[in-house]
């Protein structure tokens, strides 16, 4: 009998997880009352190459959902600059996004040659070895506060220089 | 109504899609190129086997001075890349990371090295602010503006595509870059080998000393 219920429950819990993975489009229906699953967000590997100017900078990270529930990015600010927008980038062409999907259990990866973020009239150029305090908001989860490193121009996460 | 409930789960599957796309990140670095690349050789270098003939463009530099690509260039290796400078991520990455492989070059071979930078969105990049954004990578980077039609087709040249810049649908202006930097050699003038977006400082520092004698890296 308890045996029985727990496979019940693994199973429900399964379906959840997979129609949330499927249609992580608005999360309008949806809204907090999905079940007890929620979304539990980190952020790693923040970084902003020094840019060529104060006119505009780049900004590279990873959010990571360990939660049952989709969340969204649906904005980004920051003290340091006069605006930041949200880019997908398609070939040579990049394109302003309103939200970010952050699927269940999936990640968000904002990295170079792809969705990265955009600091516009930044107040000064950020140079290496200073840090860029930015503010994530998201559709459900709470703000997170994110201290972004600014690297060399050619940093590259991958090697680490 | 099947009709209506095919439509909709082909918006699903639709959707689904661009998500797994744009949430992963991790094997979606080819870039789209009518030019066919090697992938997975480990290298970020693509030789070809049918090398570009250098295009003909006769620009504007950032003193405002007349420049012949073909005539100031010759015999010189040299490297092209077309971007624009209201750009946060490629554009100037591409540019700096070939400023700092540079600088690995003997003093004489970095004089004899042309690295020009030929806007996509003459529009926004004048010949001044196009000169102010590449001194603050490289001075001796050579920066080009003109008729975009003229910068079109040259890139067409050499299998490169761009679009004119246009306003989004908030009336942001949007430009496009190119995804390759090709290096011509200065044995021959022509475009031989190309890098995409994600060649690093490393790969250009490896490779630099070769394509200063326009030998393959």
């Amino acid at each position: 009998m308890r045996r029985r219920s727990a496979v019940l429950t693994t199973a429900a819990a399964l379906t959840g997880a997979l129609a949330l993975a499927g249609c992580s489009d608005s999360g309008s229906k949806s809204g907090s009352g999905s079940g007890s699953a929620k979304a539990e967000l980190s952020v790693s590997g923040p970084y902003i190459p020094q840019p060529v100017s104060a006119d505009m900078a780049a900004g590279f990270l990873t959010i990571t959902n360990k939660g049952g529930a989709k969340d969204q990015l649906t904005s980004v600010s920051s003290e340091a600059a006069g605006q930041v927008t949200m880019h997908s980038t398609m070939g040579g062409s990049m394109q302003e996004e309103t939200s970010f999907a952050i699927p269940a259990h999936g990640q968000l990866v904002f990295k170079s040659g792809g969705n990265h973020l955009m600091f516009e009239k930044l107040k000064r150029k950020p140079k290496q070895g200073q840090t860029v305090t930015v503010k994530l908001t998201f559709a459900k989860s709470g703000p997170l506060t994110v201290e972004m490193p600014v690297k060399s121009a050619t940093y590259n996460p991958s090697t680490g220089h | 109504m099947r009709k209506k409930t095919f439509a909709a789960a082909t918006l699903l599957a639709a959707a689904t899609l661009t998500l797994s796309a744009c949430g992963s990140g991790t094997d979606d670095k080819s870039p789209v190129s009518v030019v066919s690349e090697e992938s997975d050789s480990g290298k970020a270098a693509t030789v070809l086997d049918q090398p570009f003939e250098k295009p003909d463009l006769v620009l504007t530099d950032t003193h405002g001075k007349k420049y012949d690509l073909r005539k100031e260039t010759k015999g010189h290796p040299t490297l092209v890349y077309f971007g624009y400078t209201h750009c946060p991520d490629i554009c100037p990455t591409t540019m700096s990371n070939i400023a700092v492989a540079k600088k690995a070059l003997p003093k004489a071979e970095q004089n004899d090295l042309r690295v020009v930078f030929v806007t996509t969105d003459p529009g926004r990049d004048t010949p001044a602010g196009l000169g102010k954004w590449l001194k603050g990578i490289d001075p001796q980077f050579i920066g080009l503006t003109g008729d975009f039609a003229t910068i079109q087709a040259g890139a067409r040249s050499v299998g490169i595509s761009v679009e004119p810049t246009k306003k989004d649908k908030d009336g942001k202006l949007v430009s496009v870059h190119g995804t390759q930097v090709i290096a011509f050699s200065p044995k021959t003038d022509s475009g031989y080998v190309l890098y995409g977006e994600d060649a690093t400082v490393d790969d250009y520092t490896k490779d630099l000393p070769k394509l200063m004698k326009g030998a393959n890296p």
